[in-house]
Formats: structure tokens, C-alpha cells, sequence
């Protein structure tokens, strides 16, 4: 949610989203299938460059958005490099626990640094995405790449009301804090516990007002609507074609190098 | 002429709560009426009634001399011609967009995109909000989220624009900022606009009629003026004069002045004044 608040600020806001889309797409699947390290890190900062020369965000943000991610991918990494090993296995750093080995070896240490640089690549690609296109724009080009009606239009609405619904539950925890409903874990559960069945039932009183509203207004199944007009944005085409040729560039001179 | 009448209407929830009982009423063509109510008076129901998203369970709605039928054909023309702006935003507004949440109702009016565009552009610089439509809508404040949901009803182009408690919520200028909007719409585009409100200072300034009801029957209805020589039926039903009224009443009732009973805004209040003084003069 913090991303959308920048997308709408994003100089490619009112660039159509597909093309968007397309190279979001097109430098991810490359990203996912060259499964290297170089690629992997070429891709994010090919797509921070992107991200802050097109759209025009600050690389503070970019670095700070990469952060959150970081701290998941890194606990993931680790899980997955270290291991228990037999004795007398080649590792680069283990402690003998009873007659099995703990620790490194070179193998796994190469297999998660990979994994970490593919999956921070990504990352990249997503947050192009993410960073430049509103959650709205992006429902509509799921809408023209057939993705089923009720689905785009559920996203759309839960999307909306995420920040009705949030807004209501934030109102009554401040009701509830300034009659001290949040003093001592027993009192803090209980008042929790109301908040969250107060929140579902305005929930649904307001679906049952929501009906009607767009009922009143001609609603008959479906919430067909126009957004304002789009730049076709053909620049990125090539964009794409250029950052996908990088990503096989890199991948090739990687091979090159490394035996 | 009546644009909007609704004659003999009857309405009782599941709950067996009477909301509308034998309501008649009728709505001028390019007026502003104001149907003022407590809470819980049969307001919203009556609009919604008007509009055929409730369907009355006796009475009839007449709409332009016509009366309203209720199958699918007669709903979407009623709901073309009759729009709602309910008093929530956050109920009307059900997209993040502000440009595709007001070309909604455009759309189901199956109008080919040009014409869409053209009247969610029109709407949108009527309301003022023109600036926002690259903002989410929940960046918006909320007098800026009315104007928006009013943009929403706007681009069906209704001739009767009806608006639940439209002043709710608004600072004082937010509250004449919306109202200056509706009498820009009575004037320039002769539409007829029906406001719930129990804001009763807004009603001398705006209001061309007034219909006071209560417990779901029409009690009053005439001009402002004519509502306010009778304050009892105003304060038996939760509600009560203008200030400017009150006052003129005091002055009239405790000082034994010899002041205008109908008068309730502060121009006519200030004429009022200064003939009493020129008369108490020589």
C-alpha cells in the first residue's frame, strides 16, 4: 500500500499499464530463467534506474522499499544455505554437532546466493510495476487481458475498502484507547476481540449501502467504467527489448567468465 | 409544473417499522425543495423510493405526469432521470479512481465512451474536483469525496437531483460551497433538486419549498416562509426555526415588536430591522 502512494505521483502514471506490464513481465521471466547472480543484480539495478529516471522517484525511496524484502529473503536465504552435513564433508564453515557437521559448504553457499540475487531481481521487476501504476490501472489491464470479470472486480472494490474498512477499525481503536481499552493484556485481547467483530459488522451493513448506491445509479451486475485517457506509452517497447537484451548479455558474458 | 410527485406512498420495512405512510408530495420543475425530518422521519426512504431502488408497497411515483413502472425497462429510466447522492461518500464511491468511479453511471447508460468522457470531463469541472482526478480516492477530504459522488450522479445528466443530508459533515465553507453548487445546477441547467436536511439555517437561504415530515407523513409543505409561521409543527418534530427566525420571534413574542414572522435570513432580518427602527423614529 505504501508503493500506490507513489505510483500516483509516478511520471509514467498516465502511461497505459500494459506496456508497463509487458516489460515487468518479459525482465522477470528472463530474470527467472538465466537463475544467476549477475543477472539477478543487474536486473535490480537496471529496474531502480528505470524506476527513478522514468518515473521520476527518489533512490532513497527505491532503497527503502527494498528493505522490507531484504530482511525476508536474507532469513529465507540462510535457512536454505546452512545445513547438516555427514562428517568428513568439504565445508566452508561448520561446527560439529554429535557425529553431523552444521555449517556451509561452497555448493550451498553458491545455491543462495543465486536464489537471493534471482529473487532481489524480481523484486525489481515488480516494484517497476508497483511503483509506477496504480492498483486501478492495473485491475483495468488485467480486465483487457481476460482475466475473469468477477475476480478484477472483486480485487478493484477489496481494494477500495481496505481503506474505508481500516479508516473505521483505526477510528474505533482510538475510541476504545481513550477509555483506556488497551490497559493490560486481558483488557487489550478483549477490546480487540470487539474491534474485530464491530469492523465485520459495519462491514456488512455498508456492503448492504453500497448495493443500493450503485444500484441507484444504474448498476446491473456489472461495475463497467472508462478511466481517463491513456499515453500509449510506445517508448517502453523498445525499453523492454533493450532491458531483456542487457539481462542476455550479462547472462552470456557470466557464462563466459565463470566456468 | 411537478417534476417528481409521489402520491399516496406507503412503505413498511421487515421489521414492521412504518417508514412511509400515505406520503404525497410533489416537486416543482428546476426548484430547489428541501424535506426536512428528524431523524428516522421516512427521508431516506422516501428517496430511495423516488428513485426505485425501494418499490413502494402502495402509492405510485409520478415522474414528469408519468407514472413510474417497475420492470427492468422503466427502473433504468427512472434511474436515468432521477439521481441520488446519499449522504456517505464512502457508500457512493466504490472506486479507487476518482475519473472511473464518476464515469460509472455513464457507462450503464450504454452512452458510446466520447459522449461518457465528454460529460465525466463536464461534471467533473462542475463540481470542482477536476484536479483531483489524478489523486486516489482516498486521498481525498471528505467535502472533496461529496463533490466527487455528486460528479458520480451528474454525468447521467438527471433532471431531478435528489441529495441526502448533503451539508452533513461539511465545515461552513464546504456547506456553501455545495449549496452554491445546486443553485448553479437549478439555474443554469433548470434542474430540480430535492435535499434532505435537518441543517433548518440553510433552508431560507436555498430552498425554493420545504416539506416537513414526520413519522412518515407529509405534516407541512409550502415555502420556507410559510413553514416558519408555524414553529410548533418545526419543534414538535425535533427540529426548530432558522436563528434568524428565532430571534425575529423573540423580538416579536418577548419585546412585543411589531417583526415579520416570516422572516429568516439576515438580508431580510437587517431590511426588517432598520423598518422598525424608522418607524419607532418620529
Amino acid at each position: 500500500m505504501g508503493t500506490d502512494r507513489y505510483a500516483y505521483q509516478s511520471r509514467l502514471r498516465r502511461v497505459s499499464p500494459m506496456p508497463k506490464l509487458l516489460l515487468t513481465a518479459v525482465t522477470l521471466v528472463v530474470c527467472l530463467c538465466c537463475d544467476s547472480v549477475a543477472v539477478g543484480l543487474f536486473t535490480l539495478v537496471g529496474m531502480g534506474v528505470l524506476v527513478t529516471a522514468l518515473g521520476g522517484l527518489s533512490p532513497r525511496v527505491y532503497l527503502h522499499f527494498l528493505k522490507i524484502p531484504l530482511v525476508f529473503l536474507a532469513v529465507g536465504c540462510i535457512t536454505i544455505v546452512a545445513g547438516s552435513y555427514p562428517a568428513g564433508t568439504e565445508m566452508v564453515a561448520a561446527l560439529p554437532v554429535g557425529d553431523r557437521l552444521w555449517g556451509f559448504t561452497a555448493g550451498g553457499l553458491w545455491l543462495g546466493g543465486r536464489i537471493f540475487c534471482k529473487a532481489l531481481g524480481t523484486i525489481g521487476c515488480m516494484y517497476f510495476l508497483a511503483l509506477n501504476t496504480p492498483v486501478t490501472d492495473l485491475t483495468m489491464a488485467l480486465e483487457k487481458l481476460h482475466v475473469p470479470r468477477l475476480l478484477v472486480e472483486l480485487m478493484e472494490l477489496i481494494y477500495r475498502f481496505i481503506f474505508v474498512l481500516s479508516e473505521t477499525a483505526a477510528n474505533i481503536r482510538t475510541a476504545q484507547d481513550s477509555r483506556l481499552g488497551y490497559q493490560g493484556f486481558r483488557r487489550s485481547v478483549s477490546s480487540l476481540g470487539m474491534l474485530a467483530s464491530m469492523v465485520f459488522l459495519r462491514a456488512w451493513r455498508k456492503a448492504d449501502r453500497i448495493y443500493t448506491a450503485l444500484e441507484s445509479r444504474g448498476y446491473t451486475g456489472s461495475l463497467a467504467t472508462l478511466t481517463d485517457a491513456y499515453r500509449p506509452g510506445w517508448g517502453l517497447l523498445p525499453l523492454t527489448a533493450l532491458a531483456a537484451a542487457g539481462q542476455m548479455a550479462v547472462w552470456f558474458v557470466e557464462g563466459r567468465l565463470l566456468p | 409544473m411537478n417534476a417528481i410527485q409521489a402520491e399516496e406512498l406507503c412503505y413498511t420495512y421487515e421489521d414492521g417499522t412504518v417508514a412511509l405512510d400515505h406520503v404525497s408530495f410533489a416537486a416543482q420543475k428546476g426548484k430547489i425543495t428541501g424535506i426536512l425530518g428528524a431523524n428516522g422521519a421516512g427521508k431516506s426512504t422516501l428517496f430511495l423510493s423516488l428513485n426505485g431502488v425501494i418499490t413502494p408497497k402502495s402509492g405510485r411515483v409520478l415522474l414528469g405526469g408519468e407514472p413510474v413502472r417497475y420492470d427492468k425497462k422503466g427502473l433504468t429510466e427512472l434511474r436515468r432521470r432521477v439521481g441520488i447522492v446519499f449522504q456517505d461518500p464512502d457508500d457512493q464511491l466504490f472506486s479507487a479512481d476518482v475519473y472511473r468511479d464518476v464515469s460509472f453511471g455513464g457507462v450503464n447508460l450504454g452512452l458510446p465512451p466520447e459522449e461518457v468522457r465528454r460529460r465525466v470531463e463536464e461534471a467533473l469541472e462542475r463540481t470542482g474536483v477536476s484536479h483531483l482526478r489524478d489523486k486516489p480516492t482516498h486521498a481525498l477530504s471528505y467535502g472533496q469525496k461529496k463533490r466527487a459522488a455528486i460528479a458520480g450522479v451528474l454525468v447521467m445528466e438527471p433532471e431531478v437531483l435528489i441529495l441526502d443530508e448533503p451539508t452533513a459533515g461539511l465545515d461552513p465553507q464546504g456547506v456553501s460551497d455545495i449549496m452554491r453548487l445546486l443553485l448553479q445546477l437549478r439555474d443554469e441547467l433548470g434542474m430540480t433538486v430535492l435535499i434532505a436536511t435537518h441543517d433548518m439555517d440553510i433552508v431560507p437561504l436555498y430552498c425554493d419549498y420545504a416539506c416537513l415530515l414526520g413519522g412518515g407523513k407529509v405534516l407541512t409543505q409550502g415555502t420556507p416562509e410559510e413553514l416558519f409561521a408555524h414553529p410548533e409543527a418545526l419543534r414538535a418534530n425535533h427540529l426548530r426555526l432558522p436563528r434568524i427566525a428565532h430571534l425575529m420571534e423573540v423580538l416579536r413574542d418577548v419585546d412585543g415588536l411589531d417583526a415579520d414572522r416570516s422572516v429568516a435570513t439576515i438580508g431580510a432580518a437587517r431590511r426588517e430591522i432598520l423598518r422598525m427602527l424608522k418607524e419607532e423614529e418620529p
